[in-house]
C-alpha cells in the first residue's frame, strides 16, 4: 500500500470511482443525510486527485461507496419494512397512511 | 472507468422498467400507496428528495410543468443520469471506455452540492418565492 502511493506520482492510474451518481440518486430516491455525505466524499475525490494526494483521494472513494452504499440499503430495507408493515396489518396501515402522505 | 458487470446491467435494467412502469400505470399522488419520506414523516420538513415519487409519475404522464413544481431539482438532474445511464451501458458493451469527465470535475461537484444542500434550505422557507420549492 506504502509501495504504491509512492509509485502512483510518477505513473497515475486512473481516478478512484467517485460515487456521484449513486450519491444523487440515492439524494433524491431515499430522502436520507446519507446521500449528501457521498457528495461530500466524492468531492473529496476528484480535489485530492487534482491536488496529487492519491492515497486521500483513494480513501474518500471508499467513503463515498459507504455512505451512498449506507443510504442505498437504509432506504431499500424501509420501503421493504413498510411493505411489511402494509401486509401486515392490512388496511389500517394503508388507511392511516393515506391521510398525511407526503414524498 | 469501473468494470460493471453485464449481470449487475440487467438487473439494474429490469428495476428501471419495472419501476417505471409502476409509476406510469399507478401514478403517486398525495393519497397513494407509496411509502412516504422517512425524513418528512420524522421532521415535517422538506428533503432534497421530497416530491420526486410524484415528479417522475408526472413526467412518465408528460406533465413537464407539474413535476418541476414538485421537485426542480428532481427534474434537472435527469439529464445528468440519463448521461450517466448512456455511459454505463456503453461501457458495458464496448471495449472503448467512457469517461464521465463532468462527475469528476471538483468545481462541478461543489456547484451541485451547494445547489442541493441551498435546495433543501430554500423549500423549507414559507413565504411566497421559496414555497414554489416545496412539493
Amino acid at each position: 500500500m506504502e509501495q504504491q502511493s509512492f509509485q502512483q506520482p510518477t505513473n497515475p492510474p486512473t481516478q478512484p470511482k467517485n460515487w456521484l451518481v449513486e450519491s444523487i440518486l440515492v439524494t433524491l430516491f431515499c430522502c436520507l443525510p446519507f446521500g449528501i455525505a457521498g457528495i461530500v466524499f466524492a468531492a473529496q475525490v476528484s480535489s485530492k486527485w487534482a491536488s496529487g494526494d492519491y492515497a486521500g483521494a483513494l480513501q474518500a472513494s471508499k467513503d463515498a461507496a459507504r455512505w451512498t452504499k449506507i443510504g442505498f440499503f437504509v432506504g431499500l430495507g424501509l420501503i421493504v419494512l413498510y411493505i411489511i408493515a402494509i401486509f401486515g396489518f392490512g388496511f389500517t396501515a394503508f388507511w392511516a397512511r393515506r391521510n398525511n402522505y407526503n414524498y | 472507468m469501473n468494470k460493471f458487470p453485464v449481470y449487475k446491467f440487467i438487473l439494474v435494467s429490469i428495476a428501471v422498467i419495472a419501476l417505471s412502469l409502476l409509476y406510469f400505470l399507478y401514478p403517486a399522488t398525495n393519497t397513494s400507496f407509496y411509502p412516504a419520506c422517512i425524513f418528512h414523516s420524522l421532521t415535517g420538513l422538506y428533503c432534497p428528495g421530497c416530491g420526486s415519487q410524484r415528479a417522475a409519475s408526472a413526467l412518465l404522464h408528460g406533465s413537464f410543468s407539474k413535476a418541476i413544481g414538485l421537485n426542480i431539482l428532481f427534474v434537472l438532474c435527469i439529464p445528468l443520469i440519463l448521461y450517466s445511464a448512456f455511459a454505463y451501458s456503453w461501457n458495458v458493451f464496448s471495449q472503448k471506455k467512457m469517461v464521465q469527465a463532468v462527475f469528476y470535475s471538483p468545481l462541478f461537484i461543489k456547484i451541485f452540492l451547494g445547489i442541493v444542500l441551498l435546495f433543501w434550505v430554500l423549500r423549507n422557507i414559507p413565504t411566497a418565492p421559496f414555497n414554489w420549492l416545496a412539493p
